[in-house]
């Protein structure tokens, strides 16, 4: 098949191992996808390379990933910044995957509990000792260099916390 | 069956892009206003329908699961209905059923509509040509507006409608969006400029064209002791039809004198239930799905709002003007007040209540107790859902 081809372009042909008639298509769509309200999260850790979280003016929860309203109080939250540390819940290690992480497989994944947050967040895991990924370790969030980063959350990732 | 009423209803203001909001952000604020007007707390809610029409759109395949588990609703049940342009009237029927059959008392029915994170006009035509038949029409390069032409051509062949008659509907929906702050595109046109738009596909030109819009709208539906203790003024649906034709357009082509099919059916059943016997007067104020100007002539016919190839004239003489016999798109319909796919069929719907609450304030239609809301979707009109609604 050539490169760049569109496959719509390309004749049917009659599959004699299925024994129907294949047609060539592709689903191939481009979007500009805007982040809402929750863009300053995308553009402060692209950036500056900060984790942000939002709190809940009415019963104080933190939110991160960012929610823009407290789904309990009904309340538009504010915007704070996460302290990065927190602690893990459950792990994995990843050996397919079809997203921007795609070019660090295999990696290992996990739920961290960041300090202060109402709901722990997935993140990538760069711990090479598997015996100290246990839950209740304690982890901290680091990022990709800025010329690397692109605003998505494949730009963070957690190491052990050596000093708490 | 038990009776079923509105007792709650917003919408965003509709615009090309809500670039500021996630989807969920737009459900969230049609909910949360809802939710106030009829003073209920989202803990009360025991279900939600989401009328979200295209994954491609959405950019996601199970939008409705996030959006309610956001609007802190998860471990209560969500459905997610998809049904075209028809989505809106299909999930408020869904969501009338639950009520009506005894099965809850209390359920939220939002539509949410973000498509503009695809990049273009291009892109979302693509978008959309995958609901046509697969084999026979997708890839014959059938397009919505395609679907819509050859009933408006059908329509100048039998009754010698003209492009004109057309613009006609384009100049007042643009218009009475000037008295609808929530529509996106408030103009005051003439005929003659409607005609000098750039052609889009004959007979329509631009301005003949439905917007495409972002937004979202919610309504609370109750059961009828429910209702009575949350509001003086509920709107009661009285009956909801509902039909569909030939998923390939081109194997309706001349069938009958129909030009709709599916509308008549689905207007039928409602005015069976609702006991209409004569639409034109026996209905105050009605919402019709106007994709394309020519479209609203037909359908005032399919509806039984006038006769068969009289509709050019009566909208002529001004009966489905504001202030007219039977007024037509109060909100400026499809072409002038929004349409944001999934939230369009909720929002007329939305439109009939206020207007029925006398809260439509310089569009309000003097009077009104009696509204009918008809939305559809697919290629011509394949599905179509027509909606009565009316006041103590």
């Amino acid at each position: 098949m050539g490169g760049n081809e569109d496959p719509r372009m390309q004749p049917g042909i009659w599959s004699e191992k299925e024994g129907v008639f294949i047609l060539p298509d592709e689903w191939k769509l481009s979007y500009q996808v805007s982040c809402g309200e929750l863009s300053p999260f995308f553009r402060a850790l692209k950036e500056e390379g900060r984790l942000l979280g939002m709190r809940c003016p009415s019963c104080g929860a933190v939110y991160c990933p960012p929610r823009s309203w407290c789904h309990d109080c009904y309340a538009d939250t504010d915007w704070v910044e996460m302290a990065g540390t927190g602690t893990l819940t459950a792990w994995t290690t990843v050996y397919f995957a079809a997203s921007d992480l795609v070019e660090k497989v295999p990696f290992r994944q996990g739920g961290v509990h960041l300090d202060g947050a109402r709901y722990p967040i997935i993140g990538r895991l760069e711990v090479e000792e598997e015996e100290r990924l246990v839950s209740g370790a304690r982890l901290r969030v680091a990022f990709k260099p800025q010329e690397e980063r692109r605003g998505r959350v494949s730009d963070y990732y957690f190491v052990l916390d050596e000093v708490s | 069956m038990r009776r079923v009423a509105v007792v709650g209803y917003a919408n965003t203001v509709f615009k090309r892009r809500h670039a500021d909001k996630t989807f969920a952000r737009l459900a969230y604020e049609a909910v949360r206003d809802a939710l106030f007007m009829a003073k209920v707390r989202h803990q009360q809610v025991q279900e939600a329908v989401y009328g979200i029409y295209n994954d491609l759109f959405t950019h996601n395949m199970m939008p409705e699961l996030h959006i309610h588990y956001q609007l802190g609703l998860a471990r209560k049940p969500a459905v997610r209905v998809t049904s075209g342009g028809a989505t809106g009237g299909v999930a408020l029927r869904t969501a009338w059923q639950e009520v009506a059959g005894g099965l809850r008392d209390l359920v939220l029915v939002v539509g949410v509509e973000k498509y503009a994170d695809l990049n273009g006009v291009l892109e979302m035509i693509k978008a959309m040509v995958y609901g046509g038949d697969q084999f026979f029409e997708q890839m014959a390069g059938v397009s919505p507006a395609g679907s819509y032409a050859s009933p408006a051509i059908f329509h100048m062949q039998r009754y010698g409608t003209t492009e004109e008659d057309m613009a006609r509907v384009s100049v007042k929906n643009h218009a009475n969006a000037e008295r609808n702050p929530d529509a996106q595109a408030p103009m005051r046109l003439t005929v003659d400029e409607v005609m000098a738009s750039p052609m889009i596909i004959y007979p329509y030109k631009l301005l003949d064209h439905c917007l495409s819009s972002e937004g979202a709208c919610a309504l609370l539906l109750a059961d009828e002791d429910t209702a009575v203790r949350l509001t003086e003024r509920p709107v009661w649906i009285k009956a909801i039809g509902y039909s569909t034709d030939s998923g390939r357009q081109a194997e309706r082509d001349g069938v009958g004198d129909s030009l709709l099919p599916a509308v008549v059916a689905s207007a039928r059943e409602a005015y069976e239930a609702a006991g209409i016997n004569d639409p034109a007067s026996d209905i105050d104020v009605a919402e019709v799905y106007d994709s394309f100007s020519g479209i609203e002539i037909i359908l005032y016919e399919e509806l039984g709002f006038c006769g068969r190839g009289e509709g050019a004239f009566r909208l002529k003489e001004g009966f489905f003007d504001l202030g007219g016999g039977l007024p037509v798109n109060p909100s400026g319909g499809l072409i002038g007040g929004e349409h944001a796919v999934s939230a369009t069929g909720l929002y007329q719907i939305a439109e009939i209540c206020r207007q029925l609450r006398g809260e439509a304030g310089e569009r309000q239609v003097e009077g009104a107790r009696r509204g009918l809301a008809q939305c559809m979707g697919g290629a011509r009109g394949a599905y179509s859902c027509v909606t009565v609604m009316e006041v103590d």
